[in-house]
């Protein structure tokens, strides 16, 4: 049988046994729930080859699943992501309502994404798509908080999105005959000039709204910070990039074709750009740290979207390693929320400080992303970055560089109050009893946080099958030339000559450690952080010098006008109103017998008077 | 040969008229019997779909009388197909109300069964006949056992509801009957066949005037707007299993006379502007409405009435593949809309109101009817990999091909409203804690009732990964619907034909 076949078989069998024997032990719905995760992973890793492909037919439809070089990118993003993230979950959802669900509907999720990337045909793609959406629906629900107007307003974007792609799906299949995705790229200068541009904005409408491309993104706070951390890590870290995906495809294979199609770019450049800012900007505002990192989600994916829509070669390289390294960075982040959440019952700043002795590990693990997503050497979002203005500069979008760097500075805020707020700072009594997460959890964060490493370092890694996916773009393979197309690579890039800077940084790193350890080993004396003096005064044991409430107030001052608008509210009263109106309609139906009848009189003069038209 | 189509409907009514004899022998044989009754119909009417799919349409003479003189009932890929999934809905309905009406005395259960005896044979009739007054007299059975069931509960608020069923349904009566004077006066015979054979003779004027009134008077039947006032109070006020019989039998058998009334009787080839504009018109107006309601019951009933609006809309397009995805709606709501009226009257058994907001965090409580109803509203909004997506998608690509790209839109658009509401109740089902306070006491569920659940939940399932299992059967029935003059040829030429 062919492997993809047996991958689909084991997930379903996976999702009935977690669901089902799961309610008989917990340990086993774990153990069937990681084997699954691991099983698939392993076979997609070592059995998958991209030549093969499957088809069949449904009601008369072609329907074809095979790997692309392309998917197989957002493939490792995804595999990686659920071994580590179910490992993390099994420990981190211990005690939560439906287990069962959560880990069947966990699968359904994965199993969902593996499909949308094998899918050669829109049919398919749709199918996993919609299977994505309402699992990804249920988990946001999970947690039985902000139910009808978070969840409402997710699935609302979901239904938007796929209803667009649905009809162009149909629009596409009525006039081609085939729902193939190469048909329609080589078939797609055959269409109409209006068609040429209202499919391309339907399907990118479709992506953007699980993308959280402005102004699609108003779910994704809600989502983001209502669903169980577990699962967050993998929607902001693989779900999202399903989005990303598409419009990769979108942008490069069709939006190319269009005459004048360039413009399209440029919209989705700077829709990417401005829904960077403004996420950074929601971002340093909020004092939770879930939503914080939602907004963050938001912005990070306005980068990728930027380069992705740009399409230079150069511009395609940095969107498709930051849509790797956000995966990794993010979802450590949110796990390691989900540790600080579970270990301390709260995820808010000001509520939580001094984390850092009590949690080293999950610290260690946040400080790595921290450091990667605020796009710092040597982890890996500084390479994507770099690559990102270097290749702005390269096709002349100065305008555009202007706002990424300002909303790439403005996150180091966040990601200063981030670590500040939880793990810095006085110790207070309250969390004195606060442990270290348990090892089921810290290990894979651990993990991530060391791959976020290895891939700045090493950029070659994932570079390779990003170059491969290129390839299957139409870009000119760059295999060994990265050096060519940035200057990073000089120093950076998958030649020989990072081994001995690696080396060079942790002989830095050794020497220091043993350096201090040397130094302090006899004259160290261990205070607490209250142990200090303020203005010639030691200050009592319930004042804290901790500033954590009201961070960054002369620059919300600053860019207030910008924030004052907000689309939510925009949306919420077109929501209010429709309500109003249709409470309107409902009242047609008034319960009265006479005005039925004379619905019936009225209807039968109406049809009479337009006869003529109407028959 | 099994059997002949006439017993479809002579056999339902004569178990009617014979329930309350067998009654006073022995009691239980009141819920008996309509069992029995409906399993067989079930078997007989599939095993002579077959028969008609590997053969040829059956043509039945009443009584010797060819046509065009006599009644003739048509069992065609069509007929049979709509036949099939009424009876075996029919017996659904039955298999859930078996023990739910077991704390109800006698006189009501009796009641109950023979008017959904009278209801199951009228529908079918509707179905299967080829005779427009012969249909008119099914409509009048149909609509005078739906006013009883309507009226079941006795109080004030069924009462009121069906006595609005019943002005609209005695309005409609009379509109029909003048549709089919006018045709008489015209053609001088009431055959089917005959008439669309005829039917260019016809002075357009008369055409016109007859095929308005034949819109109007099925219309009430078919729950068009704005003849559909009727509707959200019978589903309310009528019992639970009712509500999915309604919607799963009686609309359909609607649909069906208007359909059949529009592609055979009138000929009219290529898109129907009317059926178009008031499917659109229906459908918009329901499912806003729906958005809003606060009884669980009565916004399903405003999704059933929306949905058949779609399914008008398919029709109105006039093409194989407009006709194709009509039937391919028909079918998936006859099953969902029947599961989603069962489980939710589970739901809110202990409760005569039945609130939306009563049933908050029931899922704790009976978790698997939850799990069904959730399956039926994922599958009515059209979320792969369940049915309604396949017919949704059947029904986009037909307006696809007819360049219809105003009607995908709004179609898109109000099926987001759709995806708005179920999702709300599924919110409070699943993701709402259990208050005391607001939520009623959770009623167990009987053990034939949830049978009937799985029944429709593993069709719906079965459908939805393998679509090919009955796009086949809706193909052969879409053909069947297409070809008029076939149908002419069949009624009056006689192809395999039975006389009584």
């Amino acid at each position: 049988m062919e492997t993809i076949l047996t991958i689909f078989i084991i997930f379903i069998a996976g999702i009935a046994g977690t669901y089902f024997l799961g309610k008989l032990n917990g340990i086993l719905r774990s153990v069937i729930f990681i084997a699954t995760l691991l099983v698939t992973s392993w076979l997609f890793f070592t059995a998958v080859s991209p030549d093969v492909i499957i088809e069949f037919e449904v009601m008369g439809i072609m329907l074809s699943w095979g790997l692309t070089p392309l998917a197989y990118v957002f493939a490792i993003i995804v595999f990686g992501l659920s071994i580590i993230i179910g490992i993390y979950a099994v420990k981190a959802m211990e005690g939560q309502r439906s287990l069962n669900f959560f880990f069947a509907n966990f699968l359904i999720s994965v199993m969902a994404m593996f499909g949308i990337l094998i899918s050669n045909d829109l049919i398919s793609f749709f199918i996993f798509w919609e299977i994505m959406s309402w699992s990804s629906y249920f988990m946001v629900v999970l947690n039985h908080k902000d139910v009808q107007r978070s969840g409402i307003t997710y699935i609302i974007f979901c239904v938007i999105g796929a209803y667009a792609m649905m009809m162009a799906i149909m629009i596409i299949y009525s006039s081609t005959g085939s729902v193939m995705i190469g048909d329609f790229i080589s078939n797609f200068h055959a269409f109409s000039p209006d068609m040429k541009w209202l499919l391309p904005i339907l399907l990118l409408i479709g992506f953007a709204s699980k993308a959280a491309l402005m102004p699609m993104h108003v779910w994704a706070p809600g989502a983001y910070s209502n669903s169980p951390m577990s699962y967050t890590a993998l929607f902001s870290g693989a779900l999202s990039k399903m989005g990303v995906y598409g419009m990769v495809l979108v942008m490069i294979m069709i939006v190319q074709q269009i005459p004048d199609g360039y413009w399209i770019k440029e919209v989705i450049a700077w829709l990417g750009g401005i829904t960077s800012a403004i996420g950074t900007l929601w971002a340093i505002k909020q004092d939770d740290a879930k939503r914080m990192l939602a907004y963050s989600s938001v912005a990070q994916l306005g980068y990728i979207i930027v380069g992705v829509a740009i399409g230079t070669p150069l511009a395609m390289l940095a969107g498709l390693f930051l849509a790797v390294m956000h995966g990794i960075f993010k979802s450590t982040l949110f796990m390691v929320v989900g540790a600080i959440e579970r270990q301390t019952g709260t995820s808010n700043f000001t509520e939580v400080t001094g984390l850092i002795r009590k949690m080293p590990w999950t610290f260690l693990a946040a400080l790595m992303s921290i450091i990667a997503l605020a796009g710092i050497p040597p982890l890996g979002g500084f390479i994507g970055k770099w690559m990102l203005y270097e290749s702005l500069m390269g096709s002349n979008h100065y305008l555009l560089i202007i706002v990424i760097f300002f909303s790439s500075t403005a996150a180091f805020l966040y990601c200063y109050k981030f670590l500040f707020g939880f793990f810095l700072g006085q110790e207070e009594k309250e969390w004195s009893h606060v442990k270290e997460a348990p090892a089921l959890m810290v290990v894979p964060m651990v993990l991530m946080a060391i791959f976020s490493f290895v891939l700045g370092v090493f950029p070659g890694l994932i570079l390779k099958p990003i170059n491969e996916g290129m390839q299957f773009l139409g870009y000119v393979s760059t295999d060994n030339r990265f050096w060519e197309m940035s200057m990073i690579f000089n120093d950076w890039g998958n030649q020989v000559v990072m081994e001995p800077i690696v080396y060079t940084i942790f002989a830095i790193f050794l020497f220091f450690l043993i350096f201090l350890t040397l130094k302090g080993y006899k004259n160290t004396r261990y205070v607490t952080t209250k142990d200090i003096s303020s203005s010639g005064e030691i200050p009592r044991e319930d004042e804290n010098f901790t500033f954590i409430t009201g961070f960054m107030q002369p620059f919300f001052r600053a860019v207030a006008p910008v924030m004052k608008r907000q689309i939510d509210k925009y949306y919420n009263s077109f929501g209010k109103g429709l309500e109003a109106l249709f409470d309107f309609t409902r009242r047609i139906y008034n319960g009265n017998g006479q005005t039925y009848a004379l619905y019936f009189v009225i209807f039968v003069i109406l049809l009479l008077m337009f006869r003529d038209s109407l028959f | 040969m099994v059997g002949s189509p006439v017993l479809l409907i002579a056999i339902p009514l004569l178990a009617a008229f014979l329930i309350p004899l067998l009654g006073m022998v022995w009691k239980e044989s009141v819920r008996i019997i309509p069992g029995l009754v409906l399993a067989y119909l079930t078997f007989l009417s599939a095993s002579l779909y077959i028969e008609v799919i590997n053969t040829d349409t059956i043509v039945e003479i009443i009584a010797g009388w060819r046509p065009p003189w006599g009644i003739n009932l048509v069992f065609s890929p069509l007929t049979g197909f709509l036949t099939t999934i009424m009876t075996f809905m029919g017996f659904i309905v039955w298999l859930y109300s078996y023990r739910f009406k077991r704390n109800v005395e006698f006189e009501a259960a009796k009641k109950y069964f023979i008017f959904l005896m009278l209801l199951v044979a009228g529908s079918v009739g509707i179905v299967i006949t080829g005779d427009i007054f012969n249909q008119f007299v099914f409509i009048e059975i149909v609509g005078i056992s739906a006013y009883a069931l309507t009226a079941f509960y006795t109080g004030r608020d069924s009462a009121e509801a069906a006595f609005k069923y019943l002005i609209m349904g005695s309005l409609s009566a009379s509109a029909l009957l003048i549709a089919i004077i006018i045709i008489y006066s015209q053609l001088g015979t009431l055959n089917m066949a005959q008439i669309a054979a005829n039917i260019d003779n016809m002075n357009p004027y008369y055409r016109i005037i007859a095929m308005i009134f034949f819109i109007i008077g099925i219309g009430v039947e078919a729950e068009i707007f704005p003849l559909n006032g009727w509707a959200p109070d019978a589903y309310t006020e009528a019992p639970g299993p009712v509500g999915g019989a309604f919607s799963g039998i009686v609309a359909k058998a609607g649909i069906y006379a208007m359909v059949r009334m529009m592609f055979t009787l009138f000929d009219i080839e290529g898109p129907m502007k009317i059926l178009i504009v008031i499917g659109l018109i229906t459908l918009i107006v329901a499912e806003t409405s729906a958005l809003r309601q606060e009884k669980l019951k009565r916004m399903l009933a405003y999704s059933s009435i929306g949905q058949m609006g779609l399914v008008l809309v398919a029709f109105g397009m006039g093409t194989k593949a407009g006709v194709f995805a009509a039937l391919f709606l028909m079918l998936n709501h006859a099953i969902t809309k029947p599961m989603l009226f069962l489980s939710g009257s589970f739901l809110t058994f202990n409760t005569t109101e039945k609130y939306i907001k009563q049933i908050t965090g029931m899922a704790k409580k009976m978790p698997v009817v939850s799990i069904i109803f959730v399956l039926g509203a994922l599958a009515i909004t059209g979320f792969p990999p369940f049915s309604g997506f396949w017919s949704k998608m059947a029904f986009l690509s037909a307006a696809a091909d007819e360049n219809l790209l105003f009607i995908m839109a709004t179609i898109l658009i109000i099926s987001i409203f759709e995806v708005v509401y179920y999702f709300r109740v599924i919110n409070r089902l699943f993701f709402f804690e259990y208050d005391d306070k607001i939520s009623i006491e959770p009623h167990k569920p009987g053990f034939n009732g949830m049978i009937a659940l799985f029944v429709l939940a593993f069709i719906v399932l079965m459908i939805g990964f393998y679509p090919s299992s009955v796009t086949g059967f809706i193909d052969l029935a879409a053909d069947d619907l297409m070809n008029t003059h076939q149908y002419i040829d069949k009624v009056l030429q006689l192809g395999q034909t039975i006389i009584q």
